[in-house]
């Protein structure tokens, strides 16, 4: 592999389970130290996409190439050189956490110091606990420290905060952009969109088994046939008579008639006019928020479902 | 390979870490020892070896059914497995570290355990213990394979536990590992032979009782092997890391790939029948193990002695002590108690002259009889033994059939008195002897003259026919001296031939018995050695000359008295001899109705008359007897059972009683019947007297049968080689 050959190069991939087609002909290029969102409903394909990678599925059809390999073909060489963070995996109710390391140090050819990997996952603190007393957070902790023991480039994280409580998950975030950092190669699977937004370089979002959008998360959201809108308060009520401002598409007050929302195609250019014209008219301004539309909406947008269904 | 190590490592950690797998693996098997132990009397005999069979097969069946197989299902339900599956590692190193922590944890257990039996049930240190060790290995490597299959195979925990169950019930229970299987009805026990469970109960067994090891249980560790590689095999080829992945039910079919090296031996045991064999064996030889004190007895020791109040210890299959006067307590010395006060210990009795090819009077049907011939054999030798008489001579029958039925009884296969055989008898052709075979079919006579019969026709033949036997294990050599009377007229042996014959079994240490039927025929017996002369004479005086020259020869005399009363009573139509109240007890009732019915038919009328024309007076029967007593000859007793009227089974009491009438002293006539009858078949080192070492054949009676020799019909209880033989049962083996 030379230094600008794709990390994951995926060609017309499919995957039938008989009758029932998981994949329907996927595309796409991860390139070395990029970091890679799969979005998706349930049942899109994004997890059989990611196994098929990972060696654990065989493909029915297309072209795969990850570091280099052949998934189905160089499987144990593929796995020896990746990192993976499973969806609902367990480990022994009475393992210690550095028995864990240990264990799982000894699958690979080589692997990091374990000392440091857990110092680096806040876990040397729990190195003597078994696996059963550990809480979410750590135990997800634990299994990223697992999946980077044998000091991966390729790194996979199938939704890696699911079912996680709202701090560990920033606790999470905060270590995935450690990674991110460093440069390591990683392709995650969430339905999170923000995590997508925060952590991913780009995304491609998948639904029954295809890919209806690959672009950067901002892309994503340029694609979008939704505008930006703009909402001021004030203190008292507007005007009966609104006028046009700069680039305004339509306009629109709220029952109060204190909260004006004004929808916009360059919402720059449109709020320096609406301010400007709120100082002119003697109005007292309490509040100006700017709304962009989200992966959310891009999603909703395209696929008609949402994302957690 | 550091992930080899790694995993066992772990799985170790882990289990030690787990209560049930301690539980399991070390308390419960030590809770059914000390259960076992204590209810079977583990302390007084090889009861213990029973007990380290059932714990060690209990705990190889839980630890690989339990601690491999629903553990595995387990890993994979949880997505433990499923965390391993994204590693570079194969199901190899998982499955290798399963059967090898299972063997590790599953060892100090065994050693456990034998330490146990031995110091506080005093077994003794097996010989064979690296064979055991590496038989457990063996079985733990099979078990843990199958417990791995069942866990590729099955699809939830639900279906692991019932397929589990499923195969864990039988296994525990048609094995011998819960209920021996001496309680086992015949058809059960060709079953068993399917159980792969069943060779590790027997394998075991034998290695501590007979002291096999792997050599001679070669098939049923090869099979373990066989089962243990395919296994592993299979188990890897089927492996599952995820519960996702269902199995197809047709899968399931690889269990019995599994168990086939254990469906080919059950199937190779149908044909041989070694493994039901071994196991009557290895139930014969705990029964034989077992420890008591006959206690408060008068003892006839067999070489003339006699104590008057004493107790015999039985301990492994032998007499082990004999105390005059008070014993020491039974709890010190670990034996159950026989409270014997008022009764009289013998040796086991000893008949040296039978023919068992004969049943002793007529069947309704004799066809029947001789359709079966073995079972009707095993039966007379299982009345012998209910009757006290413990050792049997058969001198004349067919040669290959006694040699089959003296394996039989001697390995314990099939219970019954102890056979010692001549095989053929030496005679002339139209000699006595060749008569039985007159009526029968051409094809059928010869083959069983072949067996029977032996006519040489030169002394190198008579030489040449005598080692034959020699090498085909016979005990001894009969030959026939008889002319006949009154108007029955037999060829006798060539005097030339018989001496041929004499010489030859000399030379060939066989013990050589030679029917006489005059004085002539005494005297050239006597002059050729014979070690026993059979009958004596019925109608002639032998003269004080040649008992002289036998006792100088240290010649044994064996008058048969039974056959001449026999004789005479058939001649004359009665059965009183058939109402003897043993003799009903070992019947069998359709030979008594039988004989009882033909005595009365005008068929056997002819052959009553025949065997009236032979001259038998029991009055010179007698008188030879007294005088060969006077002489100090040795005396034997034999009764020449199978010949009319004479029933198979309490025929020494019935010849001791016609001794006694005959005024010969009851001390010894039962001499005779014990310690002389066990020289004479030069067994006295390990029968014929109650010594420490010889054979526990022991016969206890009711009174003092010196007082009166009738009391050796009373019989309370029949020690065969240490077995306290349940007499009622006997008869239900056949």
């Amino acid at each position: 592999m030379n230094a600008t050959a794709p990390a994951i190069s995926v060609r017309g991939l499919k995957k039938s389970y008989g009758d029932v087609h998981a994949v329907k002909g996927i595309d796409f290029e991860i390139q070395p130290g990029e970091v890679f969102g799969l979005l998706g409903p349930n049942g899109a394909g994004k997890t059989t996409t990611v196994e098929i990678l990972e060696g654990l599925r065989a493909r029915s059809g297309g072209e795969v190439s990850v570091l280099g390999f052949d998934p189905d073909r160089q499987r144990q060489q593929l796995k020896d050189r990746i990192g993976v963070c499973l969806q609902a995996t367990n480990l022994p109710e009475k393992i210690r956490v550095h028995e864990a390391m240990q264990v799982f140090a000894s699958f690979y050819t080589r692997h990091v110091d374990l000392a440091r990997l857990l110092q680096r996952l806040q876990l040397q603190e729990k190195r003597e606990a078994f696996y059963s007393t550990l809480s979410g957070g750590q135990k997800q902790r634990l299994a990223l420290a697992l999946a980077l023991v044998n000091d991966p480039q390729l790194i996979f994280l199938d939704e890696p905060t699911t079912g996680l409580d709202p701090q560990v998950r920033v606790e999470i975030h905060t270590l995935l952009e450690e990674l991110k950092r460093e440069h390591r190669t990683i392709l995650m699977t969430t339905h999170y969109i923000e995590e997508a937004e925060r952590l991913c370089d780009r995304v491609a979002i998948v639904d029954e088994g295809r890919i209806i959008a690959l672009d950067t998360p901002a892309g994503l959201q340029r694609q979008s046939k939704t505008s930006s809108s703009i909402a001021v308060a004030c203190a008292t009520r507007f005007p009966e008579n609104l006028p046009q401002w700069a680039d305004a598409v339509k306009s629109e007050l709220d029952s109060t008639g204190r909260i004006l929302t004004v929808h916009s195609r360059r919402p720059a250019v449109t709020l320096v006019d609406l301010v400007k014209w709120i100082d002119q008219h003697g109005l007292e301004l309490t509040d100006v928020h700017l709304k962009q539309p989200s992966l959310e909406d891009v999603f909703i947008e395209l696929t008609g479902k949402s994302l957690r269904d | 390979m550091k992930s080899y190590t790694a995993l066992i490592a772990l799985d170790l950690k882990l289990a030690l870490r787990n209560r049930s797998v301690i539980f399991f693996n070390y308390l419960f098997p030590l809770i059914f020892f000390f259960i076992f132990g204590q209810a079977m009397h583990a302390e007084r005999g090889a009861a213990m070896t029973i007990v380290i069979a059932m714990v060690l097969i209990i705990g190889i069946l839980g630890n690989g059914f339990f601690g491999a197989g629903i553990r595995a299902v387990q890993e994979r339900e949880a997505n433990i497995l499923r965390r391993y599956k994204v590693t570079p590692i194969t199901p190899a190193p998982l499955l290798i570290a399963s059967v090898v922590t299972g063997w590790i944890l599953y060892m100090p257990n065994v050693i456990l355990i034998f330490t146990l039996a031995h110091f506080l049930y005093g077994m003794p240190w097996p010989q064979s213990m690296l064979s055991i060790l590496i038989f457990i290995t063996l079985a733990i490597i099979a078990f843990r394979a199958m417990g791995m299959i069942i866990a590729s195979v099955v699809n939830s925990m639900q279906e692991s536990q019932l397929v589990v169950q499923l195969i864990y019930l039988p296994m525990l229970f048609l094995s011998g590992a819960t209920f021996p299987l001496a309680m086992f009805p015949p058809w059960l026990l060709v079953v068993t032979q399917f159980v792969p469970a069943t060779y590790m109960v027997t394998g075991i067994q034998g290695m501590l009782l007979r002291n096999e090891n792997l050599i001679t249980d070669i098939q049923p560790a090869l099979a373990l092997v066989m089962t243990g590689a395919l296994g592993i095999f299979i188990a890897y080829k089927l492996f599952r890391w995820e519960k996702e992945e269902k199995i197809r039910n047709s899968a399931k079919l690889w269990l019995a790939a599994v168990l086939a090296p254990f469906l080919l031996l059950g199937f190779w045991q149908i044909h041989a029948r070694t493994g039901v064999a071994k196991t009557k064996i290895l139930n014969r030889q705990l029964a034989r193990s077992d420890t008591f004190l006959i206690r408060g007895a008068r003892i006839f020791v067999g070489d003339g002695r006699v104590i008057e109040n004493g107790s015999v210890l039985v301990r492994g299959g032998k007499v082990a002590e004999v105390f005059d006067g008070p014993a020491p307590e039974p709890k010190k010395l670990n034996a159950e108690v026989v409270e014997a006060a008022g009764k009289t210990i013998l040796p086991g009795l000893i008949d040296v002259h039978v023919h068992l090819g004969a049943p002793g009077g007529f069947y309704p049907d004799m066809n029947k009889y001789y359709e079966d011939p073995e079972k009707g054999l095993r039966r007379e030798l299982a009345a012998y033994l209910y009757s006290g008489v413990t050792t049997v001579r058969s001198v004349g029958d067919l040669l290959d059939g006694m040699l089959k039925l003296r394996g039989e009884v001697s390995s314990g296969e099939i219970l019954g008195s102890d056979l010692k055989t001549c095989g053929p008898l030496f005679t002339a052709a139209g000699g006595h002897g060749t008569e039985y075979f007159k009526g029968l079919p051409e094809n059928v006579r010869q083959r069983a003259e072949a067996q029977f019969l032996r006519i040489p026709s030169s002394a190198d033949e008579a030489r040449q026919q005598v080692d034959e036997l020699k090498k085909q294990d016979a005990d001894c050599v009969k030959a026939i001296l008889e002319s006949g009377g009154g108007g029955l007229v037999y060829n006798r042996l060539d005097t030339a031939l018989f001496d041929a014959v004499a010489e030859e079994s000399h030379k060939d240490s066989l013990p050589l018995a030679v029917h006489t039927g005059d004085a002539r025929d005494v005297a050239d017996a006597v002059q050729a050695r014979a070690d026993s002369i059979e009958h004596g004479s019925f109608r002639e005086k032998i003269p004080d000359a040649a008992f002289d020259q036998m006792a100088k020869q240290g010649a044994f005399y064996d008058p048969t008295l039974s056959v001449g009363e026999a004789l005479k009573d058939f001649a004359a139509g009665k059965t009183d001899l058939l109402k003897r109240s043993l003799v009903q007890q070992v019947g069998p009732g359709d030979l008594l109705q039988g004989t009882e019915e033909a005595m009365a038919s005008p068929e056997v009328e002819a052959r009553r008359k025949a065997i009236a024309q032979y001259p038998v007076d029991m009055a010179i029967a007698a008188d030879n007897l007294k005088r060969a007593y006077e002489h100090r000859v040795l005396l034997v007793t034999g009764s020449d059972a199978g010949n009319p009227l004479v029933i198979h089974g309490p025929t020494v009491q019935r010849e001791l009683e016609l001794w006694v009438k005959a005024g010969i002293p009851a001390a010894a006539a039962l001499q005779a019947a014990t310690a002389n009858a066990a020289r004479l078949l030069r067994q006295e080192s390990h029968v014929g007297s109650i010594r420490p070492g010889n054979d526990a054949d022991l016969l206890l009676v009711d009174g003092n049968p010196l007082e009166d020799i009738t009391a050796t019909e009373r019989i309370s209880l029949v020690v065969f080689k240490g077995e306290r033989i349940d007499r009622s049962e006997l008869f239900d083996q056949h």
